[in-house]
């Protein structure tokens, strides 16, 4: 009988115990793509918000609790992230989320965040319509396409000395969305477009792609396309005889870009949120903490997950509960002073008023020869 | 207007490297689905395996290039003998929905294999040719590129002699007609079919090896090669060895024109729509059967 | 008690089962799965009627139900249809362009068949794709609502929670399945078998080999395109990743590993194949791995499937219907 009542009261403690810790900690969930084609990037923005909230943890937490962060795989596959958030948010009951990289992804999460009432910072997703839909639960840290393109848009002619532009970009909305918004900016600095190209997510030679553009004799090229094809663009333009400038948005200034594009790399222009040689007493200390822990310099994609993550802290800090209504509210507020510079976020929640730069790769390095600031939209 | 020349010299260049390519792959999906009677959707997955293997000989290996890519092409061979030993042997008189299932379930197979290895990370291989383009009256190609056009189209030309000259392929051929009175006169199907098979996937293995110097290489590339593969074998007539490789010469050609000269959006449409043009006029494809 | 009424009893404890789920179940998370699993009961239903009954291997099944969820997608996003229109829209036309592409294709057999079937999907992802102006290319359509129900004297009741949206669900499994059931079971279902058996003999009774293949080529992709438009209501937008080839492997999984030919097998493999990727998040390519190496092993040794012999075999002797579809 003895027996029996002990282990009783063990099993009933352990089925509560979940309880009971819940209460200690705040958690936050967390959506990327830990698998599928852009799990290499989705890997790098988890393990750096883990890397940051273990700093964060180690003094104090948020208030005075432990951070604790649930992980969950959305592949940048809509249906995916959805299951994913869907259980985070019923099951593990987090009090906000960061997500989910891919707009689509994105979009189809926020329908989630909606639902339960829980806020979503996404840091990554540019898709302009995501701030257009009226969702009051989704903020967005990080400039839309068409943002980055009016900041930087009058200064390229000079900036890359050219005066025709050619386009070539993924055909999905961010590619064109680049190629309907930057036009204008461009031409406002004394530029000319000249072709307007696209290519397939899963196109793997651009053969015919780059043999229009070149026939229309470009000075530079403009591009959207992460790092894989980003790769085998800068490889195939070179090797069918183009020598022009290339300006990229997506991640041709990341370490893994260079270093798989080789030569190809050199001389290559990004349009960055983020780089790593920004100089600066809070990028330096990161970039010193990233190399040591994570073994490469960070990417855009790191530069996002430190902006998200912290704008979240800093909210639920303000928020004086772990109370998603509250974060929401306190989101709303945000006057933040970072990695990039100040955030703000306007009434559709769309971040505004950080620094964002043009990087020149020479040498293997994206050196800033250019910064702009994002005007409130 | 000599500029225009140079731009359409430019997309035929562009598309006989690819047509190439895809006649090549075609080959091989024609002799294992011409002798065993077995739609191969795993070939892909071959050719992602040549490509990777390939890869890593090089650049973890440190394997002269030139000795790196016949090793990852052995390496493919002895998987597809062993496939073929343990799987396809079971399976020589099996409906073509069970064949067609193994195959599928084979690709899922390797593609997560794959990534469970290597990670989706899509690599190109080094190759030690310069990278400096050559041009030939303004149409401009690499030391590569016309290293893969040679390659491929000698490995066509080694396939097409041994289909037509040897006796392997003399026996190949009659299995392929007549399974029974094959066996009735001494050859021997179990080898027949993994010779098929073996030199099958070699083809496919060759081309991700070979072309994986200039376009990188991934886990899940194995789908759409397999995808071209198949459209290029119903365009050319399934079963046919020159409709494939015709058939592939003139789907690399289609798609750099069209792509040259229409939106790019619908360059891959291009193969579709041919095919359903087939099908609806010319069934049995371009070419009849071998 | 007699045979038939141990057999009813047993029928009646399924049903109060089925309906009684989530009054049990309170798990948001789990009713999610549920709902998700009764949507693809209808798809496969659909899908064995082809690959198991008619015996030819369709891989287009999966781009139907796209093109059902995309086709109720944008009948709500430009008209302002709901999904009690919606539903219906989306099988007819989904059963139209089945109609359409088998008068095409229907006619060949062996693995140009197949292949055609994939080249098809394919050739309607890139549409879903590129189309920007009607499909929205990668962006999708979001913002697709479940529909109130309209009941005389009671008003407009809210179903989108998920323990009322999953009795639409069951509702929708239910009547696909006896649709199912009554189709295979009279003489058309007959004919199937006979093709799938036996089709020089058919075609030499004068059954026409092309007008049944139709038929269940068309009455499955209505399933499928009902599936679909179920799905996109309930999760509330589209997107061309409905396109993939990977679900086209789930309802293969579903209809194979459940035992395809038996209706009840792909109904029992939409659920467990529903839940078991779920329950094993954490170990993505494994997984896929695993479902692979089954799927290559239950093809070659276990024919009849795995979910339906397994569940035949607790079913006793006297009780087994005599089932005509069974591989």
């Amino acid at each position: 009988m003895h027996a029996l009542k002990l282990t009783l009261a063990v099993a009933v403690s352990l089925a509560l115990a979940p309880l009971a810790v819940a209460q200690e900690t705040v958690r936050i969930g967390v959506v990327q793509p830990t698998t599928g084609p852009v799990a290499y990037d989705g890997n790098i923005y988890v393990n750096t918000v883990k890397m940051l909230v273990d700093d964060m943890n180690a003094k104090g937490g948020v208030l005075g609790k432990k951070i604790e962060l649930v992980v969950e795989d959305g592949a940048c596959n809509p249906a995916q992230s959805v299951n994913a958030a869907e259980k985070l948010v019923v099951r593990d009951k987090v009090v906000a989320l960061l997500g989910a990289f891919c707009s689509t992804s994105t979009a189809a999460v926020m329908e989630v965040a909606k639902k339960h009432k829980v806020p979503l910072i996404t840091g990554i997703s540019t898709a302009a319509q995501l701030t257009e839909q009226g969702n009051p639960y989704f903020f967005r840290a990080v400039a839309t396409t068409p943002m980055l393109g009016n900041a930087f848009g009058p200064v390229l002619p000079k900036a890359v000395k050219a005066k025709r532009f050619a386009f070539l970009t993924l055909n999905d909305d961010w590619g064109r969305s680049m190629q309907a918004s930057y036009p204008k900016a461009i031409e406002s600095g004394g530029g000319q477009i000249v072709a307007n190209e696209f290519f397939q997510q899963s196109d793997l030679q651009f053969l015919s792609q780059i043999t229009k553009v070149k026939a229309a004799n470009p000075d530079a090229i403009v591009l959207a396309a992460n790092t894989q094809q980003a790769v085998a663009l800068s490889k195939q333009i070179r090797e069918l005889g183009v020598t022009v400038p290339l300006i990229g948005e997506g991640s041709w200034t990341s370490d893994s870009y260079i270093k798989l594009a080789g030569p190809a790399a050199e001389g290559v222009y990004g349009l960055v949120e983020y780089v790593y040689t920004i100089k600066s007493p809070i990028n330096e200390a990161f970039v010193k903490e990233f190399q040591a822990k994570l073994k490469e310099n960070p990417s855009k994609f790191a530069g996002a997950a430190h902006n998200a993550i912290h704008i979240m802290v800093d909210a639920i800090g303000r928020a004086g509960a772990a109370d998603p209504e509250k974060i929401r509210t306190a989101l709303e507020q945000t006057d933040y002073n970072g990695l990039v510079g100040n955030i703000k976020f306007d009434a559709k929640h769309q971040a505004y008023g950080q620094t964002v730069y043009l990087a020149h790769v020479k040498s293997g390095i994206p050196e800033v020869v250019e910064t702009a600031t994002i005007a409130k939209p | 207007m000599s500029a225009a020349i140079t731009i359409l010299g430019q997309h035929l260049l562009n598309g006989v490297l690819i047509g190439c390519a895809y006649a090549l792959i075609a080959m091989g999906l024609t002799m294992i689905f011409g002798v065993m009677n077995i739609a191969n959707f795993a070939h892909g997955e071959f050719y992602m395996l040549g490509g990777f293997l390939a890869f890593y000989l090089v650049s973890l290996m440190g394997l002269n290039y030139f000795a790196a890519l016949p090793v990852a092409v052995v390496l493919v061979v002895a998987l597809a003998v062993i496939l073929q030993h343990a799987i396809f042997r079971r399976l020589r008189d099996a409906p073509m929905m069970t064949t067609t299932l193994v195959t599928i379930g084979l690709s899922i197979f390797l593609e997560h294999v794959a990534l469970l290895l290597w990670g989706p990370q899509p690599q190109s291989i080094p190759t030690p040719f310069p990278t400096k383009p050559l041009s030939f009256f303004g149409v401009y190609t690499t030391p590569l590129y016309l290293f893969c056009m040679a390659v491929t189209a000698a490995l066509i030309l080694v396939g097409h002699l041994l289909i037509r000259r040897t006796r392997m392929g003399k026996a190949m051929r009659a299995t392929f007609q007549n399974k029974e009175a094959s066996a009735l006169v001494g050859i021997r199907i179990d080898r027949i079919y993994m010779y098929a098979f073996a030199f099958g996937a070699a083809l496919a293995a060759a081309a991700g090896a070979v072309l994986g110097g200039f376009i990188p290489v991934e886990p899940t590339t194995g789908g759409i090669i397999t995808l071209k593969a198949f459209v290029v074998v119903i365009l050319g007539g399934m079963g046919s060895f020159v409709g494939a490789i015709v058939g592939g010469l003139l789907l690399g050609l289609a798609e750099a024109l069209g792509a040259g000269y229409m939106p790019t959006g619908w360059k891959d449409a291009i193969g579709f729509f041919a095919v359903i043009l087939v099908l609806l006029f010319r069934p049995e494809g371009l070419f009849k059967r071998v | 008690m007699s045979d038939t009424g141990r057999q009813r009893l047993a029928t009646a404890a399924v049903c109060v089962a089925l309906f009684a789920v989530p009054l049990v179940v309170h798990d948001e998370y789990y009713l999610h799965l549920f709902i998700v699993s009764g949507v693809f009961v209808v798809a496969v239903l659909g899908l064995d009627l082809i690959v198991g009954y008619v015996g030819q291997l369709s891989l287009a099944h999966a781009a139907f139900f796209a093109i059902g969820a995309y086709t109720s997608a944008l009948l709500f996003v430009r008209l302002q249809w709901t999904m009690w229109l919606g539903l219906p829209s989306a099988a007819l036309f989904t059963g139209l362009v089945a109609l359409a592409l088998g008068s095409v294709i229907l006619r060949t057999r062996g693995h140009r068949f197949i292949i055609i079937t994939v080249v098809f999907a394919e050739l309607m992802r890139l549409v879903a794709t590129n189309w920007v102006d009607v499909t929205r290319g990668f962006m999708g359509l979001p913002g697709l609502q479940v529909p109130k129900l309209y009941l005389p004297g009671l008003g407009a009741i809210n179903i989108a929670s998920k323990e009322r949206f999953y009795y639409v669900v069951l509702v929708a499994a239910v009547l696909a399945y006896f649709a199912c059931r009554a189709i295979v079971r009279s003489s058309i279902g007959r004919k199937f078998v006979l093709i799938r058996e036996n089709e020089p003999l058919a075609e030499s009774l004068g059954i026409s080999a092309f007008r049944y293949s139709m038929i269940a080529f068309v009455a499955g992709a209505a399933l499928a395109g009902a599936a679909g438009s179920l799905y996109a209501h309930y999760v509330g937008f589209v997107s061309p990743d409905l396109f993939n080839f990977s679900y086209v492997t789930i309802m293969l999984i579903m209809v194979i590993l459940g035992g395809k030919g038996t209706l009840l097998g792909p109904a029992l493999g939409a659920v467990l194949f529903t839940f078991l990727p779920e329950l094993l998040r954490e170990a993505s390519h494994w997984r896929m791995i695993i479902f692979a190496t089954i799927l290559i092993v239950a093809t070659l040794f276990m024919p009849r499937g795995i979910i339906f012999p397994l569940v035949e075999h607790l079913v006793p002797r006297r009780w087994r219907v005599r089932n005509a579809g069974a591989a």
